[in-house]
């Protein structure tokens, strides 16, 4: 299951990347249109799914997107069994 | 739908900080009580490929363009609490790593997309089983709680916005388009819902046995 789940989330960003990446939310649409502005209090690493100097380079943009997707299943699996291992040593 | 910082006043971040963080509390205290190690694998895995599904921009209506939610397939396979803790990791990395989601503004996106997006779903499906355990009812009840889950969401997101910007015509205009455009989506996200559903009780319906009260019931068609 992990791993058929994971080459379909790579095929999400396969298409994501290559296929369907331009963004342009209604809710971004109408904001601009009011004026409303976005404040930077966070400088993240990769802003807009971009590596930094390579933002137009979609195999760069392939990799991170992939290498994020594997950290999180990794990282959800871990949260997961963490909170069913204290269930079992509290029971 | 990820409401970038600066958008909503101070006092409205902190409120729905505080609402999202009580909430994620109740999640883990519930999660820890109700997650099986069996079913670990298919959390990590539907919330990497719900990571990865965001990232995919589907074009709506007008040039505008919309991404799965991916709230209510968590929700319809793993429940609103475990579902709440998945969407949470999205999130976090989406805001922190990419930046797309305030910080300031992350209750609010956690509030909107895990809170509304999983619990809506997931209380419509098994409102539907409880009426008639059939797979009827869960093709029903999927779909429409995901649909719903969906919209409610968008439209939460334009009414926080509007609220904030004080302006009663961005509040109309917002509410407007976000339910048109998101009623498109949502469609599709019922749609994803029910085909994510049935795959699942096709090959594990054990593993939606402790999530989906009367499940063992429905005849799937095997």
């Amino acid at each position: 299951m992990l791993i058929g789940g994971f080459l379909i989330a790579i095929l999400f960003v396969v298409i994501g990347v290559f296929v369907l990446g331009f963004a342009n939310e209604t809710l971004d649409i109408i904001a601009g249109l009011f004026g409303t502005h976005e404040s930077e209090t966070w400088t993240s690493p990769f802003p807009d799914y971009g590596i930094p100097g390579l933002e137009d380079n979609p195999i760069a943009s392939l990799a991170l997107g992939i290498g994020i997707t594997g950290l999180i299943l990794v990282l959800t699996f871990l949260i997961g069994w963490l909170v069913t291992r204290r269930k079992q040593k509290t029971s | 739908m990820h409401i970038p910082d600066g958008w909503l006043t101070l006092l409205m971040c902190i409120v729905f900080w505080i609402i999202s963080l009580l909430f994620l509390v109740v999640a883990f205290w519930r999660t820890n009580r109700t997650l099986t190690e069996k079913q670990i694998p298919l959390m990590a895995t539907l919330t990497a490929m719900i990571f990865a599904a965001q990232m995919v921009n589907i074009p709506v209506l007008f040039g505008t363009t919309a991404h799965l939610l991916g709230g209510p397939i968590l929700a319809t396979t793993l429940g609103p609490f475990t579902s709440l803790i998945s969407m949470t990791i999205i999130l976090v990395i989406q805001a922190f790593v990419f930046q797309d989601g305030g910080i300031l503004t992350f209750g609010a996106n956690l509030f909107n997309m895990g809170v509304i997006g999983t619990f809506i779903p997931y209380a419509i499906l098994i409102g539907f089983l409880k009426l008639k355990p059939s797979k009827n009812s869960l093709i029903a009840g999927g779909f429409l709680g995901a649909f719903l889950g969906d919209l409610l969401a968008a439209i939460a997101a334009a009414i926080e916005v509007g609220l904030s910007t004080a302006d009663i015509t961005f509040l109309g205009i917002g509410l407007l388009t976000m339910t048109i455009h998101h009623s498109v989506i949502g469609v599709i996200e019922g749609i994803a819902t029910v085909i994510i559903l049935l795959t699942i009780l096709r090959i594990r319906p054990d593993l939606l046995k402790g999530t989906l009260p009367k499940i063992e019931s429905v005849d799937y068609g095997k």
